[in-house]
This record gives structure tokens, C-alpha cells and sequence, in this order.
């Protein structure tokens, strides 16, 4: 009467052929030949799809490669997760190690591990708190990072920018003042050549140049030159090169 | 290519009144071509420029948009030379996250398969849709859809309205007694929220709204400036397409 749509599950070693399942799920080794639609599919040991991968959910928590493509609604990465082709999706999370060859689109994107884009990340809301390393433009509505690594971006361009050691806030608590204290040890910096905004706070980052309307330097700043049109200022342990308002 | 005139970044917010939050929207949604950020060196360091009149123009006419609609409108001047059945290159259509050649054949949707395609605007609405679902449906649900749909969008070019707020929803149910079991496939449009009773399973929806505007935008991208059709081009300025 009708093909029914087929789960399938890897869990000692196997290969998948591509086409269209209901669930795919991977404990074990497998590999997936050719392009892969599915409503879910889960990658907890290591997996590979030679083709085009088209899913509502993704999850790695093991180890998966992506030779193509990768387009899904939401993609979950505790593990480690290697996509060769485009990342089009809607919510990205990434807890664990993300690489992506190309470029990532998605509306939000959450990365408390690390991620490293070859091309640009373009976002809505990009939140992170791990480390993340572009090669070219990370652009977002807002960003939002507390460096918990080492965060570089060729370039950071948006509306607001928010750049923050944990704790940081303006009247902080004691909770907030011990993760300050701590961060200041194992927490990490931002680099990026140019940080473009409307609302611009930055702490411990360095940057050639900062160009936006309102911009707030916070402590251990080290900025080449910041071109402000409405309003400046720099904390005195940060270090300013040279300023002009435009 | 003959020089262009340049303007630096700062100076196309300045003039134009826009903020870096509006420009690098545009530039995500595909609104600004990647072709235009030219980056250059000066003295004091990297800063992007753009070809000026080209910017203007584009920023200008994205401003003109009213509210929220901005998006949504801009589209709709694209959307004008879609209808027009634009002859887009085919390779460039294959490009596209949704175009799936062998799904259109199945669907009955006709691309002419020589250097140039062409689509209207309503069956690259139908085959972005089929395409979404693909990854959730079975053929005979594809069909389905694609049959439910055309109730919808009809035979003729879209009006926007016609799925302003609608959205696809795939739903199953498993019948089963008398030792046989079988399942129920269900395509619902509908423009508010749906209740259904509680064994049919919510398989995949989309929201057709938001796909007519993503199909509008790729196709934009598609025949980006220098290539929009006569019919545009002559509405608005004359003897600006002798490009190449």
C-alpha cells in the first residue's frame, strides 16, 4: 500500500545506503553512501555520510563527518562533528568540537566547546562561551561572548556586541567576583582585525580596528584604532592606540 | 570592468542614515551582494568600500520599504520579474539548497533543461516546500502535499496573502485491528494554530510564509543586479541593462 519509511540503526560496524529514513542512529562505526533525509538522526559512536545530509535532528555525541552539505532544524554537537560542505541550519549547539570547512547560517548559535569555521558564521543570536576560531566574517544580530578560550575572528560585525570575562557585570555579586577572579586565570581572549557595531563592550580583546556609534572599552583592551560617531569610552587599563569620531 | 566609484563603509552609513546592525542584516539576508564589500587597504588599515551608485541605490530602495514589511516588499520587486519567468541560468538553480530537479520532474514541475531554466515563482514555492518535507516524507505524502498545495497557491503567479501566516503540517496515525495495522498520512494548511486529536503524530511543518520569502530572496540572489530582467529595469531606470 504504501513504502513505509524505515528506521535503521549501526551499532557494530555497518554501512548505510543514503535515502530516506525515519531514524538513523550510529553506536557503532557506520557509514551513510550517498545522500541521507531523515527526521533524526544520532551519531554517538563514529559515523560518515558521503553525501548530502537533509534531517530535522542532528545529534552527535560521538564523532561524525560530513562530506556535504548538512541542513537540519536543530544540530546538537557534544562530541566531535566535521561538516566539509555548507551548515544551513536553524539552532546550532555546540558543546563539544565543531569544524566546519565552509561556512555556518543558522538563527542561533550556542557554543560552549569550540568552533572553527573556515568561511563565515552568520547568525541572528551567537552566543558563546567556549572558544571559536573564523576565518572570515562572524556576523550576528547580537553577539554575545565570554571568551572561554581562544575566540578569533578575521572579522565581527553586528548590531550589538558584547564582549565579557564571566562575572562581569556592573554591580556584581560575590558569586560574580570569585568566577571573575577565577576567569581571570583560565579564561580566555577575543582577536578579531575588525569589530563593526552599533553597541559595542569589549573586554579583554584585541583588535586593530573598532569602528561603531556607541562604543564602551572595559579592561585588558588592547585596540589598535576605534572610529566612534556618538559616544566613547576607555577603562584605564586598557590600552588605545589612537581614537577618532566621525 | 570600467572603474567604479568607491565609498567607504562609514561613509555609506553616514550618508544613507543606517546602522552597521541594518547593513550586515541585509548583507546575511542576501540583500547586498558579497561581489559589493570590496576590501581595501589604507592608511588606517583594512576597510571595506562599495561600487557607490550601486550601494545607493540598493540601500535606498531597501529603505523605502515601509516597517517591518521591508523584507517581505523588497521581495515582491524581485518577485516581479520572477513571475516574468526569468530565465535563470541552470547551473545557478542547481545551486540552490531547495532545487531538486528529479522532485520538480515528480511533481510535475517543467524546467527546461537547456543553459537556461526557467521557473515561476509558484513552482519554486511548491518545490522548496516538497523539498523541505523530503527529509521527513514519504512519496505518496509528497504528492499529497504537492496536491494539497496547489489548492492553495493555485495555477496562476502567487499572491503573497494567499499563505500570508499558513503553515504545511504532516500529521500520521496508525490504524490497527482485526490483525491488520496500517497508517494514515494527513496534510493540513492552515493559517492559526491546530488542535488535533491526540494519536495523530505531528511529523514536520513548514511554514509557507517564510518559505515564499526565502524562495524570493534565493531567486534574487540568482539574477543579482546587472542581471535583472528587462521588465524590472525599464520600470525604474532606462538603458541600464546593457551589462557584459
Amino acid at each position: 500500500m504504501s513504502e513505509e519509511k524505515k528506521s535503521v540503526s549501526v551499532t557494530g560496524a555497518g554501512v548505510i545506503t543514503g535515502g530516506s529514513y525515519s531514524r538513523v542512529s550510529i553506536s557503532g562505526a557506520g557509514k551513510i553512501v550517498g545522500d541521507v533525509y531523515a527526521e533524526n538522526l544520532t551519531m554517538s559512536g563514529a559515523g560518515r555520510v558521503s553525501g548530502h545530509c537533509e534531517v530535522v535532528l542532528l545529534t552527535v555525541s560521538g564523532t561524525g563527518t560530513f562530506d556535504k552539505d548538512v541542513i537540519a532544524d536543530e544540530m546538537k554537537v557534544s562530541g566531535v562533528a566535521k561538516v566539509n560542505g555548507q551548515v544551513k541550519v536553524k539552532e546550532l549547539k555546540c558543546s563539544g568540537t565543531f569544524k566546519a570547512a565552509e561556512s555556518i547560517s543558522s538563527e542561533y548559535v550556542k557554543v560552549s566547546g569550540m568552533l572553527h569555521v573556515s568561511g563565515d558564521v552568520e547568525a541572528e543570536i551567537f552566543r558563546a562561551s567556549g572558544g571559536f576560531d573564523v576565518g572570515g566574517l562572524l556576523s550576528a544580530d547580537r553577539i554575545e561572548i565570554h571568551p572561554g578560550g581562544r575566540c578569533r575572528a578575521q572579522e565581527i560585525g553586528g548590531a550589538k556586541i558584547d564582549i565579557r570575562r564571566y562575572g562581569s557585570r556592573e554591580r556584581a555579586g560575590l558569586l560574580d567576583s570569585l568566577l571573575r577572579a577565577l576567569s581571570s586565570s583560565w579564561g580566555g581572549d577575543v582577536e578579531a582585525a575588525l569589530i563593526e557595531g552599533d553597541e559595542i563592550y569589549l573586554e579583554n580583546t584585541r583588535a586593530d580596528v573598532v569602528r561603531g556609534k556607541q562604543i564602551q572599552i572595559g579592561p585588558d583592551c588592547k585596540i589598535g584604532l576605534i572610529e566612534y560617531s556618538e559616544s566613547l569610552k576607555i577603562h584605564d587599563d586598557s590600552e588605545v592606540q589612537k581614537q577618532n569620531k566621525i | 570592468m570600467e572603474d567604479e566609484h568607491l565609498i567607504s563603509k562609514k561613509d555609506v552609513l553616514e550618508k544613507m542614515g543606517i546602522s552597521y546592525g541594518q547593513l550586515y542584516r541585509w548583507k546575511r539576508k542576501g540583500l547586498i551582494p558579497e561581489v559589493w564589500f570590496i576590501r581595501r587597504s589604507t592608511f588606517t588599515g583594512q576597510e571595506t568600500f562599495f561600487p557607490e551608485d550601486k550601494i545607493v541605490e540598493r540601500i535606498e530602495r531597501i529603505k523605502n520599504m515601509k516597517g517591518e514589511h521591508a523584507l517581505d516588499d523588497l521581495a515582491d520587486v524581485i518577485s516581479e520579474h520572477v513571475n516574468a519567468k526569468i530565465q535563470i541560468a541552470f547551473g545557478k538553480l542547481k545551486h540552490l539548497g531547495w532545487f531538486d530537479e528529479d522532485l520538480g520532474k515528480a511533481a510535475g514541475i517543467v524546467i527546461v533543461e537547456n543553459e537556461d531554466g526557467t521557473l515561476s515563482l509558484r513552482d519554486a514555492l511548491r518545490l522548496a516546500v516538497l523539498k523541505k518535507l523530503r527529509r521527513s516524507a514519504r512519496s505518496e505524502e509528497i504528492d499529497l502535499a504537492s496536491r494539497t498545495l496547489d489548492g492553495v497557491i493555485g495555477k496562476e503567479d502567487i499572491d503573497p496573502s494567499v499563505v500570508d501566516g499558513k503553515t504545511l503540517y504532516l500529521l500520521r496515525k496508525q490504524l490497527s485491528g482485526g490483525g491488520i495495522s496500517a497508517e494514515i498520512s494527513v496534510i493540513i494548511i492552515s493559517g492559526g494554530e491546530i488542535i488535533v486529536d491526540p494519536e495523530l503524530r505531528r511529523i514536520d511543518s513548514v511554514d509557507l510564509a517564510g518559505m515564499l520569502q526565502q524562495v524570493k530572496l534565493d531567486l534574487a540572489a540568482c539574477c543579482a543586479p546587472g542581471q535583472t530582467t528587462k521588465k524590472s529595469s525599464v520600470n525604474q531606470e532606462e538603458g541600464r541593462n546593457e551589462h557584459e
